[in-house]
């Protein structure tokens, strides 16, 4: 009896887990939030300026370990992509803006860097984990979504960035 | 009459664009008869030749019908923007911000922020792009709000690079009186040649 109560309860556990799961909101087949932030080479940068490109925006913060893995493997795809039509863009959504470009400056990726100190595009992209990892397409509409990083998920990000960029 | 019978029209309006395609056009038949104009196969014939002149004709009506909607549709945008700004911004509370640069030698404009009555209302960050926009004489509204009428001071600081490449920060400020029209003002950064600086003024649209 005290089993089958348990399991029953562990089966309403996983289900109201999933339907929160699926209610989570997704960016994915919208326009894409258009923002305008400031690089670490003091230049400012324009998410809807590379409209007509393909752009992949990765969200990081600092003290992530998956950041720091996934920043050599976007640096790469940026080196051999770009020529192609490919921009790719960090944001670091860390609150210690001094720190935070120490650790892009010492991670020294041939992307650019912007820096996000307020909220309001972190409500406008429904960031919840870090990182995340989105794909805009040339028309500006969020194509693919991806939070966390492990080892491998580059290739994913690839055949998603190979896809775009031929349309 | 003014709001009401506007809103009426634009809503006859988008009926009458989204109904157009039903109205416009009569209803497809689900095979196309064929033609009676040409002459029928003989009978040893196989297959009949597609008719190469139909497909354009039809072709162009329809892209004629496109073109209409999609003139329609941006009458009707522009209808509803015009609306939208006399809905939100009456003009008896409307205070538009406008930004111009001349020259720029100076100065390059990173940033502006906008205080009204001491109350951060605007801060925009410029790119490249725009920069180069305003230098070759692009007009940009930086601000579109509403204030009641009397007394107001408006606070304009532009950040950015000043000569010899260094850090640049400068304020100005207008106290304005709002009437009961519409107020424009403009934030007019130039170049002061002799002194070597850039100067910045708000300049008082009456």
């Amino acid at each position: 009896m005290r089993r089958a109560s348990l399991a029953g309860g562990l089966i309403l556990g996983l289900a109201v887990g999933t339907a929160s799961i699926a209610a989570a909101p997704s960016i994915v087949g919208k326009a894409a939030p258009d923002f305008v932030l400031r690089g670490l080479d003091g230049r400012n940068l324009r998410l809807s300026e590379f409209r007509g490109q393909v752009v992949l925006v990765n969200f990081w913060t600092r003290s992530d370990g998956d950041s720091r893995q996934q920043m050599p493997a976007l640096d790469r795809i940026n080196i051999t992509y770009q020529r192609a039509g490919l921009v790719v863009l960090g944001i670091s959504v860390d609150e210690d803006l001094r720190r935070s470009k120490e650790f892009a400056a010492a991670m020294s990726v041939s992307y650019p860097i912007l820096f996000d100190t307020g909220t309001a595009i972190g409500k406008d992209y429904y960031l919840q984990k870090m990182p995340m990892t989105i794909l805009v397409d040339r028309s500006g509409v969020v194509r693919y979504s991806a939070v966390g990083f492990r080892r491998g998920d580059e290739r994913v990000y690839l055949d998603h960035i190979r896809e775009l960029l031929r349309e | 009459m003014n709001l009401k019978h506007r809103i009426v029209s634009i809503a006859v309006c988008a009926m009458l664009v989204s109904a157009g395609p039903a109205i416009g056009q009569t209803p497809a038949p689900a095979q196309a008869p064929p033609a009676a104009d040409t002459p029928a196969p003989p009978a040893d014939a196989q297959a009949p030749p597609p008719a190469p002149d139909a497909p354009p004709a039809e072709l162009k009506t329809l892209d004629q019908e496109v073109q209409g909607l999609k003139k329609d549709v941006v009458d009707l945008n522009k209808d509803l923007f015009v609306l939208q700004e006399e809905l939100l911004f009456p003009a008896n509370t409307q205070v538009a911000l406008y930004i111009s640069m001349d020259v720029g030698t100076f100065f390059a404009l990173d940033s502006v922020t906008v205080k009204i009555d001491n109350k951060e209302v605007k801060n925009y960050l410029y790119t490249a792009r725009e920069a180069d926009a305003l230098l070759k004489g692009g007009v940009q509204q930086i601000y579109l709000g509403n204030l009641k009428v009397g007394k107001h001071e408006l606070v304009a600081f532009f950040t950015g690079k000043g000569p010899v490449e260094r850090g640049y920060k400068r304020g100005a400020t207008i106290n304005f009186d709002k009437g009961v029209g519409a107020k424009y003002l403009e934030l007019k950064i130039t170049d002061r040649v002799p002194k070597h600086q850039p100067e910045f003024m708000i300049k008082d649209w009456e």
